[in-house]
């Protein structure tokens, strides 16, 4: 059984992570005002509509790329040393402390709640088309899922794969691979609700609602 | 090479890159390479960290952004770019761009208008016809709309059984697919619709575009191809003779290329050969000339079992092959033909500086692309660790490949599982056969994955089908 009070206690007892922003692409960087000690969020708003605090500009072919924080944190280190430089992708710039949300919280406990329907190899996931259009209309938890059922299209090398899901049914509670990205073997896509651990689930939600409470 | 004042920018990875350095070397240029987290361990890196000397090496974001290669160019100081072939090789929007933004760079292919023109699979069949060169029947545009999609492939069913065919069939192909990517055979018009529909679905998520042609497609055949290089004049294109690419996967991509294309000196075919060869090389000159062709292309070709060709499409760029049909060839008498270098010349503006009299042929070459892969499960990629990978080295073998030799190497899951090619050399048909079989014997490839599953290859395969070449 889950022990959701010892769980909730150790991420208290480290609740942040190091974010490392990179260069998602090539060009010539610029850090703006931003300093050592600054509080950043990410983007906000009901669609993530307003963007978060701007750390860096990469130009590239006369075009103004604002590197932007994705969390909410505080700045830990600022490559300054590339400033006005040509730098490659994937290049470190800004280095900032993020404080775990009430959602990313939820996430980690949920995690080890559900049922993880695991990657059998390296490649991009999609849900199968009727599937897919199902998610989109009414959201992963409208979704039932059985054994043996069509449910994913593996991707990889060129080459397109129906996948079927095997494993308790139950409705798709959290999916964990994003369009276009490469997931690797073994890391979860889904985790899956049966309905007989709903009642814990449901508890964890409320548990991680009424104690955490978030960093400012 | 008279004015070696350039930088070339490699926008490719694996073994085309090395092929595009080595050609570079050879032709005393510079270059600069690109690659993506990846591909950190691939030998293109390797190789541009030993050879390339300062500003050769740049990590991007992708091999497919325009962007990322335009500003690794100017800050690299290169002069011109070199598409290798896939990504942006076959791309007339990005050759155009390179040509005519502000810092103005040479790309290393036709000209953008001859690509565009080519390009387009309706273009290219107007013009063959203009010159009365045979054409493949189907739909010569991309069909959006499914009742039309379903009308064309009802007629080209009904056109087949006219023609007495006892098992039509068409070919269901994602438009802006290639390479065999897409592409499905409907056997009957009741499962038309939901193969359209799973092609269309797989077009849009891989290429952002619905468009899906309808073809008729030939079974008993074989795929030639004609290899022309032409100058920036565009007026005298020459040819390297033919390959056969008829041994393919089940993905219809290729996996074995022999040139010539076929031999009439020691097989009986049911048609005159020759004649074939002959015909379907003066069809591709004669449309090079007329389009002013200025670069490398390959002019591809189906020959039925009558000894009838069709023109399938004509591929602007360098192709994976190039090199069996430089191993065949001589220019003034002297072997070691490079098509890269030679592209490269001449794309850089030099004279092509010999004609078609100048260019002989001697014996037969065979191309193996070795591939992780299992020919027993619909040649599925295999994926896993080389740990041992090693040949033995002869005067009529030629080993490409981006795969190191002397550390493991982990196979990226975002590309090919594609290793090496081998090019294989014999003063004529049988010799070559043997010479073929002696490398896969001595070939060293041995590997696992995290399953513990060892290294599927499709060498067994290679060596079934080295029987068989160029047999119709």
């Amino acid at each position: 059984m889950l022990d959701i009070s010892k769980l909730l206690e150790e991420i208290k007892a480290s609740p942040y992570e190091e974010l490392v922003i990179t260069a998602p692409h090539t060009g010539v960087v610029s850090f703006g005002s931003i300093k050592v000690g600054d509080r950043v969020i990410g983007a906000t708003g009901t669609w993530g509509e307003i963007p978060g605090t701007p750390l860096a500009t990469l130009q590239r072919e006369r075009n103004d790329k604002i590197i932007r924080a994705t969390q909410k944190g505080v700045v830990e280190k600022i490559h300054t040393e590339l400033e006005g430089t040509f730098v490659e992708a994937g290049t470190e710039l800004v280095r900032l402390r993020h404080f775990l949300s009430k959602d990313e919280v939820l996430g980690i406990i949920l995690k080890k709640a559900l049922y993880l329907f695991e990657a059998p190899e390296r490649a991009k996931y999609y849900f199968a088309p009727d599937i897919d259009s199902k998610i989109k209309s009414s959201g992963s938890q409208s979704v039932t899922v059985h054994d043996g059922m069509e449910l994913f299209i593996m991707s990889r090398m060129k080459r397109e794969a129906p996948l079927n899901y095997s494993g308790p049914d139950g409705v798709i509670y959290a999916v964990y691979f994003q369009h276009n990205e490469n997931i690797d073997s073994g890391a979860p896509l889904i985790g899956v609700c049966p309905p007989d651990q709903l009642s814990l689930i449901e508890d964890v939600v409320v548990r991680v609602q009424t104690e955490w409470t978030e960093q400012e | 090479m008279q004015n070696t004042n350039h930088k070339v920018l490699v926008a490719n990875r694996g073994e085309i890159a090395i092929r595009i350095m080595q050609a570079c070397q050879k032709l005393g240029l510079g270059f600069v390479c690109v690659y993506t987290a990846e591909d950190s361990a691939s030998g293109h890196v390797r190789m541009a960290k030993e050879h390339g000397g300062e500003k050769s090496l740049y990590r991007v974001s992708s091999y497919q952004d325009a962007n990322e290669l335009l500003a690794v160019a100017d800050e690299s100081g290169a002069t011109a770019i070199h598409p290798g072939y896939g990504f942006f090789a076959e791309d007339y929007r990005f050759a155009r761009r390179v040509t005519q933004r502000e810092n103005k760079l040479i790309f290393i292919g036709p000209s953008w208008r001859i690509i565009r023109e080519l390009g387009d699979k309706i273009n290219t069949k107007r013009l063959a016809r203009s010159l009365e060169v045979p054409t493949v029947p189907g739909s010569d545009r991309p069909v959006y709309d499914e009742l039309e999609a379903e009308k064309i492939a009802r007629q080209l069913f009904e056109f087949q059984e006219e023609q007495g065919i006892r098992r039509p069939m068409v070919l269901v192909k994602a438009s802006a697919g290639g390479g065999g990517m897409g592409i499905e055979e409907v056997y009957d018009i009741d499962l038309f619709k939901s193969v359209y529909r799973r092609i269309r679905s797989y077009s849009l998520r891989q290429f952002s575009d619905e468009g899906v042609l309808i073809e008729q497609r030939i079974k008993d055949f074989n795929h030639l191809e004609v290899q022309i290089v032409s100058d920036r004049t565009g007026k005298n294109p020459v040819h390297f003779g033919t390959r056969n690419c008829s041994i393919q996967s089940t993905g219809l991509q290729k996996r074995l290329e022999i040139a010539p294309g076929f031999d009439p000196s020691s097989i009986n075919y049911t048609f005159d050969a020759q004649k074939v060869l002959d015909d379907i090389t003066e069809y591709s000159l004669a449309m090079a000339r007329k389009v002013g062709y200025d670069n490398v292309g390959t002019w591809e070709w189906i020959v039925t079992r009558d000894g009838r060709p069709f023109l399938m499409e004509v591929n602007t760029r360098i192709q994976v092959e190039n090199g069996v049909s430089a191993m065949i060839s001589r220019v003034n008498g002297k072997a070691g033909v490079d098509l890269i270098a030679e592209q490269i010349r001449v794309g850089l503006g030099e004279p092509l500086g010999y004609s078609q009299e100048n260019i002989t042929f001697d014996g037969v070459g065979i191309e193996y692309r070795l591939i992780a892969e299992n020919p027993e499960m619909k040649f599925t990629p295999w994926v896993g660790r080389i740990e041992d990978f090693g040949w033995d080295k002869h005067d009529w073998l030629q080993m490409h490949s981006h795969v190191p030799t002397d550390v493991a190497y982990d196979i990226p899951t975002e590309f090919d599982p594609n290793l090496a090619l081998a090019i294989i050399w014999g003063k004529d048909l049988s010799e070559v056969k043997v010479h073929g079989k002696e490398f896969l014997n001595e070939l060293r490839l041995t590997g696992q994955n995290q399953g513990g599953e060892s290294l599927k290859s499709n060498v067994n395969f290679l060596r079934t089908k080295t029987d068989e070449i160029l047999k119709f």
